[in-house]
């Protein structure tokens, strides 16, 4: 099950509509995970802001609201974690790729209003939240040492794949292929 | 006199003692919330009973009806809250965060 690094990035490139970046090593360590897990929610959280700083859709809002709450939720025990276990998680080429890609959708989606930008913001919340799932259970579970930290990604991947099953049903609310 | 007076006595007794096993006392019962999941999901109490919803779950849940006759308010991981049924009838309710989250609580008389 598990997923080769090499192959992931371009994937969260593809999602992004970006160049594949140069990785150098396949397996990530524990604070390299704790790392690329956090950046993946903090983006989500960003994601979400715009969405309430442009959307007027009740349902696009709501599920904007959910993802701050949530992935604000899981990073607040994310550092409980590292504080209890007195260690400062290492950024890496996934986090920056994830970073990095993030910021050319955010340049992408402030250009847009209306239908246009719901249906931006949903698509890519559904396409994110797959590739994270993807990555997430294929790689930083089966690849985490740490018992608490395995426990804390298993309870992620929960609540990830629930707001995965929530932006498919708000992207077929939307209706964005009519 | 005094014989009629203990029967009397003794009738008031029963009487409290019968009315005591039809009126039951009321129930609590417990709903635990975990990976976006109410379990269980139906549930069937009498009026006056008690259902206390608890959150396993890292993320905040409610427990809210459809339009929001009660609601639990906010549950952070750990926390609980804790309605009190009188009407009988069948009321469905959600998450309000998480809306595919569906419960159904069926208060008999």
């Amino acid at each position: 099950m598990s997923i080769n690094l090499k192959k992931l990035i371009p994937l969260i490139f593809a999602v992004s509509f970006m160049s594949t970046p140069t990785f150098a090593g396949d397996k990530m360590n524990d604070l390299e995970i704790a790392h690329s897990a956090y950046t993946a929610g903090t983006i989500d959280i960003r994601y979400a802001h715009l969405a309430l700083g442009i959307s007027e859709n009740k349902n696009v809002r709501d599920f904007a609201q959910t993802m701050i709450r949530d992935h604000g939720a899981v990073n607040d025990q994310a550092v409980a974690l590292i504080t209890k276990l007195k260690v400062t998680p290492q950024d890496n080429d996934l986090s920056k790729a994830l970073v990095k890609g993030a910021a050319q959708k955010r340049a992408q989606f402030i250009k847009l209003n209306g239908k246009a930008f719901d249906c931006a913001y949903a698509t890519n919340e559904l396409g994110y939240h797959k590739v994270v799932n993807k990555t997430v259970e294929g790689n930083f579970i089966p690849n985490v040492t740490v018992a608490p930290l395995k426990s804390l990604l298993q309870d992620a991947l929960a609540t990830f794949k629930a707001h995965e099953g929530h932006a498919e049903r708000m992207v077929t609310a939307l209706k964005c292929s009519n | 006199m005094i014989g009629s007076a203990l029967l009397g006595a003794a009738m008031i007794t029963a009487l409290f003692t019968l009315g005591a096993s039809a009126n039951e006392p009321n129930v609590s019962h417990q709903v635990v919330i975990e990976k976006f999941k109410f379990i269980p999901a139906t549930l069937t109490v009498k009026a006056g009973d008690t259902v206390e919803w608890i959150n396993r779950d890292i993320v905040p849940h409610t427990a809210t009806e459809d339009k929001r006759a009660w609601d639990t308010k906010n549950l952070n991981k750990g926390q609980a809250g804790v309605i009190t049924f009188s009407s009988p009838g069948e009321q469905s309710y959600i998450c309000r965060f998480h809306p595919n989250m569906k419960g159904i609580i069926t208060v008999t008389e």
